[in-house]
């Protein structure tokens, strides 16, 4: 009964294999954070880029393309962190450490998603979600899975619908809005379909559908009120920008006028 | 999305549903088993001679190699590097059925019954590494299971007139506890359960200290614990 020390010794080697396994677990969350830090960052910038041109509705979309061609820029950097954890996820680990790296790949396909469809109009394929996952042989990193890209994909309506609010009072923020507002009912009734097989889905339906009626109420409003003006979009387009433009360019050149334009407050 | 996408994965996870639900079906079979093997494995606490106790083994052990289907059959459904995406199917019966091993292992020679030895006894092979295994956690859930149910025999042999039993068991969860004191282990459940270890502990050493200081225990066995 003195099996003592080949039992001390069994469990050594349970020590090193449940520590290796930890270290790696802690390694990937980490890096996960990162990934989905700087996918996050993409999205703002994203937004950022496409509230600077004035017109976001232009026939080229040259806004949208150069928007999404600095996304993608970007989102090289969230790319180079999955090709390092290549090693880790190899083989039989890619599905241990999933839920691990699952949350950073999801806000990844999102800012990827959120490029693509403001220089295409359509959604990121799941293919095409892989093919920026691989290396230069087309080999990729790890299997990305059909849940991360739908769920990555419903939270892009979310952005998406801050996307056409922030904009609707531009120059072709309308059309655009009501562009978002059919393609994020399209996405809603897709994923619909594939609800039942992905447990989460659930939750962010609800959400989607959150966003889709925010849309939908603001492309009412504007609607309505519009009405109210016999004028072609266009026309209201101009007499909004004038409006604006009295304020924001500089405030000494434009007509002073009574406000809450602070360039009002230093005059006096 | 276009329409052919939508149709590719649905396809897809039709196919993962059909995939979970074949594997649900062994995981039935494999339930049913290990169940068998704890009903019959109960009877230890009131088989008053342990002589009838090998007997008693010997109709459990038919029952723990037929796991060797179920393992095989798993092994031949799930898909290359899929372990660990399905593995949380079967890991309660994995456990039981490690559990049930380790006790036929300790009743028989009084020793701990090693992983290697587990994964051979199921039938585990070396080349479905990536579709079933025996993982290091699953086996320490089923020792730990081991742990709980010697504290119980403890008590139950000494009802039984068996004194000396509870002090062998002493000894060996000791050095148990001592290898499990060597691992880092998260907040998990394999955690909880290893807080709990210290009750099972505690509950021996009182069965222990009640037996020894009736004179109950034969003489030889008294000292190596009381020290």
């Amino acid at each position: 009964m003195s099996a003592t020390n080949d039992e001390l010794e069994l469990f050594d080697n349970f020590r090193a294999d449940l520590d290796d396994h930890n270290d790696r677990r802690e390694r990937l969350i980490k890096a996960s954070r990162d990934a989905t830090n700087l996918s996050k960052k993409t999205i703002f910038l994203l937004h950022r880029l496409m509230m600077e041109d004035s017109n976001i509705s232009t026939v080229d979309n040259a806004p949208g393309k150069r928007a999404a061609l600095r996304g993608r820029e970007k989102l090289v950097e969230v790319q180079t962190i999955y090709a390092g954890l290549r090693q880790e996820l190899e083989g039989n680990r890619f599905w241990r450490y999933q839920s691990q790296v699952s949350p950073g790949l999801q806000e990844y396909i999102e800012a990827l998603g959120f490029a693509h469809y403001l220089e295409y109009g359509s959604l990121i394929t799941f293919d095409q979600v892989q093919q920026t996952l691989a290396d230069s042989q087309g080999v990729p990193f790890f299997p990305l899975t059909i849940s991360d890209y739908l769920l990555g994909l419903s939270d892009l309506t979310g952005e998406l619908m801050r996307y056409a609010i922030s904009g609707i009072s531009r120059r072709g923020g309308r059309k655009k809005a009501s562009e978002v507002c059919a393609f994020v009912r399209g996405c809603k009734s897709d994923f619909e379909r594939l609800t039942p097989y992905v447990w989460e889905l659930k939750k962010k339906q609800y959400v989607t559908g959150q966003s889709l009626e925010k849309i939908e109420d603001a492309a009412y409003a504007i609607f309505v009120r519009s009405s109210e003006y016999d004028l072609s979009p266009d026309m209201l387009d101009d007499i909004v920008a004038q409006a604006i433009s009295s304020y924001s360019t500089d405030g000494l050149s434009a007509r002073p006028r009574r406000g809450f334009g602070h360039d009002d407050l230093e005059d006096t | 999305m276009d329409p052919q996408d939508l149709e590719t994965l649905n396809v897809l996870l039709d196919r993962d549903v059909e995939l979970r639900e074949n594997i649900k079906d062994q995981v039935n079979e494999f339930d049913k088993k290990t169940r068998t093997m704890v009903g019959l494995l109960n009877k230890i606490h009131s088989t008053p001679c342990f002589g009838e106790v090998p007997s008693l083994l010997d109709s459990v052990k038919p029952v723990l190699t037929s796991c060797q289907e179920i393992t095989a059959a798993i092994a031949s459904i799930v898909p290359p590097n899929q372990l660990w995406r399905w593995k949380e199917l079967w890991s309660n019966s994995l456990r039981t059925a490690v559990f049930a091993a380790a006790l036929i292992e300790y009743l028989s020679n009084r020793r701990l019954i090693t992983l290697p030895k587990v994964a051979q006894t199921l039938g585990l092979k070396d080349e479905w590494q990536d579709r079933v295994a025996l993982p290091a956690e699953d086996y320490l859930h089923g020792i730990i299971s081991l742990v709980n149910e010697l504290s119980r025999l403890a008590v139950n042999a000494v009802t039984l007139g068996n004194f000396d039993e509870p002090i062998r068991i002493s000894i060996f969860v000791k050095n148990l506890f001592a290898g499990f004191s060597m691992l880092n282990l998260k907040n998990d459940t394999l955690r909880r359960r290893y807080d709990g270890l210290k009750y099972d502990i505690k509950k021996i050493e009182e069965v222990v200290y009640d037996v020894s200081l009736r004179r109950l225990a034969s003489s030889q066995s008294v000292p190596s614990t009381t020290q």
